[in-house]
């Protein structure tokens, strides 16, 4: 019987992960269309509402932009601790536990002047971030405990703790009954650039530049991805792997404490059980598109700035907004499969035949492309 | 506390042990084949909304059941295509699997948000069994998907452990290239395995939104499906432990929602005058506590999951 099996390409494209990423797209286009179409609403008329509302005119711009901020900070926190092969999926937590002890700090400093009270939340929201993340760091770091599952966790433990804040605590007592947090102060509004874009949106920029310098330019990122891809290598080179991990781990829950932080100052009025809305959970996507790099992680958050722009202004067309979940999930699946068909071929052959001797022998990870975008 | 509240908070017990039960012991097919599907909560989410939507259409629960576990099932099939077929990350497969698969829940259900069912799953009153005191309502008189959650635990206990497919599927979670070898499929076998993971997953989901928590609203799966993912490390990966497992943490679900109504003082804290959001974190916080534990003790021997669980097979690469 003659079958297909996968081998691996000898020579791959350079920029294949941007190509990828581009199929995901398309890919997603196509199964969002079919989706559409078969639910009874016209796909042409859905699609360009959604391309007009996130990039039509200035207004347009900056509303894709603001949703940008966030899934660049988090799609960050997750590919620092992706860099050393870490996963944080507990982004969307983190972010809570930042914007917690932010709101914390402007209800006890709500006399300070603006800027000094917005660096004080933002301090706090990465301090926050990292509290919520000491736990699964050490418990990963020296009892090797997944950091998957308890990231997760956590997650609802910090959303359940703002629940309890609105409920009870922190209730606003000028709230008429409503179980909301009170506003946080005016002069803590992060100064605006454009439209509804802010100042968070340059921060998210130089966090992208600060970590994309750290990791190829310096020892420390030398080590860092060393003790993912090699631990052995790192380990003799004497590379602390426990204090690689707790440090990789620490620092992403500082930048989606961070997130948190400026959401709440940028976009947010207030702490809310919905504040980070999903934006943590779409930085997952976001830096796995980015194969864990900077500027893929900047390029992909904003096109999924744009998706869930889009998603929301289609709700006027009585399509649901979860459409943008969906389509942000098919441009990953697609990616995956773009990017196994780019780094192998298929290759018919008989049983038992080869075991291919002269195929270098090379397990796991494609080889690298050479820029994400 | 009263004795019919103390009673409910036994059967509640049993009920969500079930829940997470159904979700981890389908976790464990895939993982013992190999496979790490983090898509648990999607596929659930998936089940629920379709074992709903059809139980709402037809009537009947076990028809809802049983398109539940099928949907669930061409879920899990797609994590196998990418992940198996194809070899991509089983890590970023699993989570595109739960992200899209809640999406794509919230849009097909979003016409029969707050509906009720006609027809749920009835209590079955075992003739004569039931009428013992406390244990007749805590064990003897339950919804049959609870009996069915048994059987199948016994039932994937005596596949993985007593026969050649379960001894072949065992083999490919530890060294795929061995298995290869021999003459299974390991394609075939993980791919089977997580698509008979997703059909349990399913199933589990219709079993809230027809019978727990009946109807559909968007986040009704509420991390269950992740307890089932860490349940399947509490179980060491075997289906005794496994059903242990699920009945502590079935417990603290069960606990949290119930909490409020029982009069204990412990420690110098009424627990009634605790928050219930507070509450709601006893199971989250349990599981992490229990991840730690469980590694402590394995500290200095070799950790009892599969040694090939999340690494792709390629036949090429051998």
């Amino acid at each position: 019987m003659i079958r297909p099996v996968l081998a691996r390409r000898e020579r791959v494209w350079p920029a294949t992960q941007a190509f990828a990423f581009l199929v995901g797209i398309a890919v997603a286009l196509v199964l969002g269309l079919i989706l559409l179409w078969t639910s009874g609403h016209n796909p042409a008329e859905v699609y360009e509402r959604m391309f007009d509302s996130a990039f039509m005119g200035t207004d347009s711009l900056s509303r894709t932009l603001e949703r940008a901020t966030p899934l660049a900070l988090t799609g960050l926190s997750v590919a620092v601790a992706g860099s050393m092969g870490l996963w944080n999926i507990g982004a969307e937590g983190q972010m809570m536990a930042g914007a917690i002890v932010a709101t914390g700090v402007a209800m006890m400093a709500d006399g300070l002047s603006g800027p000094l009270l917005i660096a004080l939340m933002i301090v706090a929201g990465v301090a926050g971030g990292m509290v919520l993340m000491v736990g699964p760091a050490l418990a990963r770091s020296h009892l090797g405990v997944s950091e998957i599952i308890t990231t997760l966790m956590l997650v609802y433990v910090a959303i359940r703790v703002v629940e309890w804040l609105e409920t009870g605590p922190w209730k606003d007592p000028e709230s008429f009954g409503f179980a909301v947090i009170e506003p946080v102060p005016e002069q803590a509004a992060l100064p605006g650039l454009f439209g509804r874009a802010n100042i968070g949106m340059l921060i998210a920029l130089g966090l992208l530049i600060v970590f994309w310098l750290a990791v190829s330019r310096t020892a420390w990122g030398y080590e860092l991805r060393l003790a993912g891809s090699s631990p052995n290598t790192a380990r003799y080179a004497g590379v602390s792997l426990r204090r690689k991990i707790l440090t990789a781990l620490l620092l992403s829950g500082g930048i989606a404490g961070l997130a948190g932080a400026v959401q709440l100052t940028g976009s947010a009025a207030r702490l809310e059980s919905g504040l980070s809305n999903g934006y943590g959970f779409a930085g997952i996507i976001v830096a796995a598109l980015a194969l864990m790099r900077p500027s893929g992680v900047a390029v992909v958050a904003f096109v999924f700035g744009a998706v869930q722009v889009g998603g929301q202004s289609i709700q006027t067309l009585g399509v649901s907004s979860a459409i943008s979940d969906i389509l942000q999930a098919m441009i990953l699946f697609g990616a995956l499969v773009a990017a196994v068909f780019f780094n192998y071929r298929i290759r018919w052959t008989g049983p038992a035949v080869d075991s291919s001797g002269e195929e270098p022998e090379e397990p796991e990870e494609p080889e690298p492309a050479e820029d994400a975008a | 506390m009263s004795e019919d509240a103390l009673i409910g908070l036994f059967v509640a017990t049993v009920q969500f042990g079930t829940l997470v039960f159904l979700a981890a012991l389908g976790e464990l097919i895939a993982e013992r084949s190999g496979v790490l599907n983090l898509g648990v909560e999607g596929m659930m989410a998936m089940g629920a909304v379709s074992g709903f939507m059809v139980g709402l259409e037809t009537g009947s629960p076990w028809a809802a059941f049983f398109a539940a576990s099928a949907v669930g099932a061409l879920v899990g099939g797609f994590h196998a295509l990418v992940s198996v077929v194809l070899g991509a990350d089983q890590v970023v497969s699993g989570l595109a699997l739960t992200i899209g698969g809640l999406g794509l829940a919230a849009y097909v259900g979003r016409n029969v948000v707050g509906e009720r069912p006609e027809t749920l799953f009835t209590d079955l009153g075992i003739a004569g069994l039931a009428d013992i005191p406390w244990i007749g309502e805590i064990f003897f008189d339950q919804p049959p998907v609870v009996y069915l959650a048994v059987l199948l635990g016994l039932v994937v206990w005596f596949v993985l452990a007593r026969t050649r497919l379960g001894l072949a599927l065992r083999a490919a979670g530890e060294s795929a290239p061995t298995t290869d070898t021999a003459g299974h499929s390991v394609m075939a076998l993980r791919s089977g395995a997580v698509m008979v993971g997703g059909a349990f997953a399913g199933a589990a989901g219709s079993f809230l939104s027809l019978y727990m928590a009946p109807g559909w609203v968007e986040g009704t799966v509420a991390g269950r499906g992740w307890i089932a993912v860490a349940l399947v490390i509490f179980g060491a990966w075997r289906p005794g432990r496994l059903a242990l497992g699920a009945l502590l943490f079935g417990f603290t679900l069960a606990l949290q929602p119930r909490l409020q109504s029982f009069d204990i003082e412990l420690l110098g804290v009424q627990l009634n005058s605790i928050s219930p959001a507070l509450l709601g974190i006893l199971p989250f916080v349990l599981t992490v506590v229990v991840l730690v534990i469980i590694s402590w003790r394995y500290r200095h021997r070799p950790s009892p999951a599969p040694a090939a669980l999340g690494l792709p097979y390629r036949r090429e690469e051998r």
